[in-house]
């Protein structure tokens, strides 16, 4: 493979952002990606969504325009595969649906909406993407501050690891929004824009900073990033500047007219105000978090798209383990909820002989299996709430809280098969009568609740009794054999408890033998 | 020091009278072939019509408005119109010197051009009268001004006879007798006539003259008791898109109503002509003294053109080589494996312009190639590189091409051209709002087997085959990732997309050109005050942009020594103490239009080379799609340092500007050798070829991979 000479692959990421629409055309091959088109086109939806939770039909009408364009674009490069997902301006929208089915229709791109933590996981991906210097930034404390249209989304690392990621509502358009509502004079802009960010930030710290040391931080956005060497010159090397540097810079901007700024900093003068709200966001992270230094690795949602991409048809090793920080981020939220690292530990040990032991029985897949195993570490996060009612109180708390990487649905599932773990389990009929979601999803949820609470009888005592586990299949009999330290009388009674869902689930019964 | 005292500036409308000057200093230069001469005159004549129609215009238009703002050199548009009269009747007395002496030269060498119809013999006579009768007679429209028919409409720019009648039998001396007539000379039919050979001698005698000779034939009742030529221009069809005008009319875009539309802005009438006819023409034209222009010769001398184009008379013609081969890309190669051995340079019309044609005609075959994009802006008639891109539409390609509609004269042309292009498929844009599209690129985007691979051709001078025969222009094609990525943006931002977060290479009017040039004058300022080794060389047609004027003054005043060749017009004034004491500015003005813009700035010692489309005006700078691009092989570097090192050393089409504002033409000094820069590159361009062929040269037979036209 490594002598013939391999023909790239063309594919197209589109973005259609709540104040952009942008489209990335790669070359993708094993050597890595290459950009070889960046086309942009401004277009504000989100002014539109943010507000009424519609899209006025003008920009509708130019939002097809530009897409067809895009589509064209394509077309030259003979390009048949892409992804185009549309953010926060699209995702609030009341008629969500009906739009992209409009959208398909008249400009013949299928468009998908990416929920929050999806996209902050693709935007993760493209700044993990650019290579060693964040493998180099991470090992210190760091939070990525990712600012978007609608929101900001922070997410903190420690020792190397993604563990908390959080969503704020402080997308520049939006603040830009406000800011137009409330009309503040031009000398107390500064102000206002402070008031409005620090607040947020504030809780944001209290809750999850707290001992936690955050010496650098990783800048995504599409004003202040691009401009960053340009804007902070002759400090910045390898795009990383100093974090006193980029608040003199920040104070400097702050009362610059728009016209000299546009000229000095060589930008379309439109641009100004969100470079300036950017600035004032990341002016307030820097002295909240107290943080050393910044850099902005000028990566965009599309490349994270692109990556994703390459990753999927294993173009590209991944240049990190993204599941690793998934689960490190799962594991954040138990703790917060005084769940039981051990417990849990002992649960995922048990749920993931089963799974692996069924593989041909029940075809499920990488995704689901980490479903699972999200669905082990957050089992009893309710309890924190209300010892008697845990499985709707965990419930609530997943499906409330960001977990990076999972799309809405994947949320929902994780968060129903806590709840069954507990609760009675409802069948399609009831669940569908409450929830939009799919008969293969109930399906997955099922499969997983049943492994689920399998795991839970073998840990009835919560004495992590078992040791060690195997799952085999015999005929229609699941044979678990256990090493336990200890008699597992109380264990067995459970499982036979529960077989009989089980056995629903997969026509095939559980047992238990010790070794 | 304020470095944009008006005083260190020159007009720009006498700077270009100056120009003018310069061409008719090649129609008086004897070492120069007779015919040459003729056309020199006869481009004089062209360009100061057009300098009429164009700048005195706008300038009468600004006075009637009552603008009051002062150009670049502090003179209000009734001030610069008061100090332009003399200088363009002076011009006028010069050229038609010039036209005598020509005249008498060609009578020496076997042409005879008969001035006056009354010098004809008998027999010619009767031959005119006939060809008279003929082919004149018919298509004459003859009319006759009194109480009930009012002064006919005098076309703009139509060469016409007036004429004094008398009715038979009334008596002459009673001016209620005298009645005016006047009847256009029919462009239809060609200037001159020829009559039959003498003696070994061609003669010709001018379409006016003919008719003045029968001028009692249209007016049979009467009698003619005098008749001269004249000739009328006005300021019609002027409008703010008009090239050489926009600086003026958008300073009173608000005021423009107020023009006068069709308002006479010079008359030209024959010298001796009668004092009652030109009585007439004054009142009816309402034109005042100063704009009346009394010829003492043939009114339009633009017929030399065709008296250039006379049969025989080769001897008295420049015979320009063919120009020559690319040495990467002979005829029949392919284009695009060349650009991949190495950027190449092409220097036109010293070196073929047929690798750029094949460039895109080659990109419209080739199933590889994905998509051609090109801005065009002049184009030759039946051009074969639009042929070129509809074929590339109708195989598929997409094709994009960004036509400006706004270049003078050619637009009924180019609007055939470009719906021709639509419906082959191409992606038309008809220019972009508020901006001209003056930059010169094209971009071919190529599946290879190791991925996209994109071809720039950028160049300096028109994507016209047939000018690219007459124009010195560069060009450079390359394959460089950086530029092709620049050249991308470039097209997507034509199109109407956003700015790209920045540039590799590429700087663009009117967004960022004029910011990167005052950074490079500039830096070398520094160097200059820094003691570190500075220099400014550039060559371009025009320089009248005062921040670029007054960054050079700083720049001279810091001690940066600065050359340039400007070809036309030159607002910056040199040897102003203190100022501009290190600038010298040269002109060349040759068989070719000198029209490549190239900057060399010293860079400590480490030279960067820039070739652009943009002139240093503020219009190019300002209120045009202009691209300006760096030389980055050493090799291309050089020789085109080399280039401009020959023109400054030029010393035979060279002119110096003097401190007086006044230029001096070079002449070869005692101990110096004769250089003449375009016959130097002529002579080059021939080496190079030769020099490649002769390495490869073998004895196999090469089929030809295509039909050549």
């Amino acid at each position: 493979m490594a002598d013939k000479k391999e023909t790239p692959r063309l594919f197209a990421a589109m973005d259609v952002g709540s104040f952009e629409l942008c489209m990335k055309i790669f070359e993708i091959s094993s050597g890595g990606m290459r950009q070889i088109e960046y086309i942009r086109q401004r277009l504000a939806l989100g002014t539109d969504s943010y507000v009424s939770k519609k899209i006025s039909l003008p920009k509708m009408e130019e939002l097809f325009r530009i897409l067809q364009e895009f589509k064209d674009v394509m077309r030259s490069y003979h390009i048949k595969e892409y992804r185009a997902y549309g953010t926060s301006a699209l995702r609030e929208t009341e008629n969500t649906e009906i739009l992209l089915d409009q959208i398909r229709n008249r400009s013949g791109i299928k468009l998908d909406i990416l929920s929050n933590s999806e996209q902050r996981f693709l935007d993760y991906k493209a700044i993990a993407a650019s290579g060693k210097q964040f493998d180099e930034i991470i090992a210190e404390g760091t939070a990525i501050v990712d600012i978007g249209g609608g929101s900001i989304q922070l997410s903190l690392f420690d020792k190397g690891r993604l563990v908390i990621t959080q969503s704020l509502k402080l997308g520049v358009l939006r603040l830009l929004e406000r800011l137009t509502a409330i009309k503040p004079r031009s000398s107390q802009v500064e102000a206002v824009l402070d008031e409005m960010i620090d607040g947020q930030l504030h809780v944001f710290r209290k809750m999850y900073l707290k001992e936690r040391e955050v010496k650098n931080l990783i800048v995504m956005d599409d004003y202040l990033s691009a401009h960053f060497r340009k804007a902070v010159a002759g400090t910045s090397e390898k795009n990383v500047v100093k974090a006193e540097d980029f608040l003199r810079f920040a104070e400097a901007i702050a009362p610059e007219g728009s016209e000299e700024l546009a000229e000095r900093l060589e930008l379309p003068e439109e641009s100004v105000p969100m470079l300036k709200i950017s600035a004032g966001i990341m002016k307030r992270v820097v002295r909240s978090f107290s943080a050393e230094a910044l850099w902005a690795p000028g990566a965009t949602l599309c490349d994270g798209i692109a990556y994703e991409y390459a990753e999927g048809k294993h173009l590209k090793s991944a240049a990190r383990d993204f599941e690793a920080d998934i689960l490190a981020c799962a594991s954040t939220i138990s703790r917060r909820y005084m769940g039981s690292r051990k417990r849990a530990a002992a649960m995922e040990q048990i749920a993931l002989a089963i799974f692996d032991g069924m593989r041909k029985v029940h075809g499920m897949g990488e995704r689901e299996r980490l479903l699972l195993r999200l669905s082990a570490i957050l089992h009893d996060c309710g309890k924190f709430i209300n010892l008697t009612n845990v499985g709707d109180c965990s419930y609530s708390i997943i499906m409330n809280t960001e977990m990076i990487g999972l799309s809405h649905l994947e949320r929902e599932m994780v968060a129903s098969v806590v709840k069954f773990n507990h609760e009675d389990f409802e069948y399609f009929e009831d669940l569908s009568a409450h929830s939009d979601i799919s008969e293969e999803a109930y399906l997955t949820i099922a499969k997983l609740t049943a492994i689920l609470r399998i795991a839970n009888a073998l840990d009835k005592s919560q004495k992590q009794k078992v040791k060690e586990i195997s799952a085999v299949m015999r005929e229609d009999r699941l044979l678990l054999t256990v090493d336990a330290g200890a008699d597992l009388l109380f264990e067995q009674e459970r499982v036979r408890a529960r077989a009989d869902f089980f056995e629903e689930v997969y026509g095939i019964r559980p047992e238990i033998c010790r070794k | 020091m304020d470095f944009y005292n008006t005083d260190y500036y020159t007009n720009r409308e006498l700077s270009w009278v100056r120009f003018n000057a310069r061409v008719l200093s090649e129609a008086k230069d004897k070492e120069i072939e007779l015919f040459e001469r003729l056309k020199f005159l006869s481009i004089t004549a062209s360009n100061l019509d057009e300098f009429f129609m164009v700048r005195v215009a706008s300038l009468k238009d600004m006075v009637h408005a009552g603008y009051n703002k002062k150009d670049i050199a502090g003179l209000k548009a009734g001030e610069q119109l008061n100090l332009l009269y003399p200088v363009l009747h002076d011009f006028v007395k010069d050229q038609y010197s010039c036209y005598r002496m020509l005249a008498k030269e060609c009578q020496k060498k076997g042409l005879v051009m008969v001035e006056r119809h009354e010098d004809l013999k008998a027999e010619d006579g009767e031959f005119v009268d006939r060809y008279f009768t003929d082919h004149v007679y018919p298509v004459l429209t003859p009319m006759a001004v009194d109480s009930s028919r009012p002064f006919p409409l005098i076309k703009n720019k139509s060469l016409n006879i007036c004429a004094l009648l008398v009715k038979k039998g009334k008596d002459p001396s009673k001016e209620k007798h005298l009645e005016f007539a006047t009847v256009q000379v029919p462009s239809v039919l060609p200037r001159l006539v020829k009559l039959e050979d003498k003696d070994g001698q061609q003669r010709v005698i001018r379409l006016e003259e003919v008719i003045e000779r029968n001028m009692h034939r249209l007016f049979l009742n009467y009698d003619v008791l005098g008749s001269a030529p004249f000739q009328i221009m006005r300021n019609a069809d002027l409008t703010i898109e008009e090239e050489e005008a926009e600086d003026l009319l958008k300073e009173i875009e608000k005021q423009i109503r107020k023009r006068q539309w069709g308002e006479a802005i010079r008359l030209e009438v024959e010298k001796g002509i009668d004092k009652r006819l030109l009585k007439t023409l004054k009142q009816e034209l309402a034109i005042s003294d100063e704009d009346i222009y009394e010829i003492d010769g043939p009114l339009d001398l633009t017929f030399l053109m065709k008296v250039y184009g006379l049969e025989g008379f080769d001897g008295y013609r420049h015979s320009s080589p063919a120009p020559s081969e690319v040495p990467q890309i002979p005829a029949g190669s392919d284009v695009f494996a060349a650009i991949r051995a190495g950027d190449i340079l092409l220097h036109h019309p010293y070196q073929s312009f047929r690798p750029v044609v094949d460039f895109i005609r080659q990109a419209a075959e080739d199933p590889d190639v994905l998509a051609i994009k090109q801005t065009l802006y002049r184009v030759s008639g039946n051009s074969p590189i639009v042929r070129a891109l509809a074929e590339a539409a109708e195989n598929g390609k997409q094709v994009s091409v960004l036509v400006e509609l706004k270049a003078r004269f050619d637009e009924e042309n180019n609007i055939g051209w470009a719906r021709m292009l639509e419906k082959a498929g191409c992606h038309v844009i008809y220019g972009l709002v508020g901006l001209k599209t003056h930059c010169k690129i094209a971009l071919v985007v190529r599946r290879e087997e190791d991925g996209i691979r994109r071809y720039v051709h950028l160049g300096t001078g028109n994507y016209n085959d047939a000018t690219a025969r007459l124009y010195t222009d560069m060009g450079l094609l390359t394959c460089s990732e950086s530029v092709g990525e620049d050249a991308t943006a470039v097209f997507n931002m034509l199109s109407g997309y956003s700015e790209p977060l920045g540039w590799n290479e590429l700087s663009l009017a009117p967004l960022w050109l004029k910011k990167r040039l005052l950074k490079l004058i500039r830096r070398e300022t520094a160097a200059a005050r820094a003691g570190r080794q500075s220099g400014i060389r550039a060559k371009m047609n025009s320089l009248c942009d005062p921040d670029v004027i007054a960054a050079l003054y700083e720049a001279s005043a810091a001690g940066v020594k600065i050359d340039l060749l400007v070809r036309g017009i030159c607002c910056l004034k040199v040897g102003i103490k203190g100022v501009s004491e290190n600038i010298r500015v040269y002109s060349i003005v040759g068989n070719y239009l000198e029209h490549g813009r190239i900057f060399v700035f010293e860079n400590d010692c480490e030279p960067e080379v820039y070739l652009a489309s943009a002139d240093w005006m503020p219009r190019n700078l300002e209120r045009r799609v202009e691209i300006m691009f760096p030389l980055r092989e050493p090799a291309l570097k050089q020789r085109v340092i080399h280039i401009l090192d020959m023109q400054f050393a030029d010393n035979v089409k060279k002119h110096t500007l003097l401190s007086g504002g006044e230029y001096r033409k070079e002449k070869i000094g005692k101990n110096e050798n004769r250089l003449s820069c375009q016959e130097l590159f002529e002579e080059e361009a021939r080496r190079m070829t030769e020099k490649r062929k002769g390495k490869k040269a073998s004895r196999r037979f090469i089929p030809r991979s295509h039909i050549d036209e």
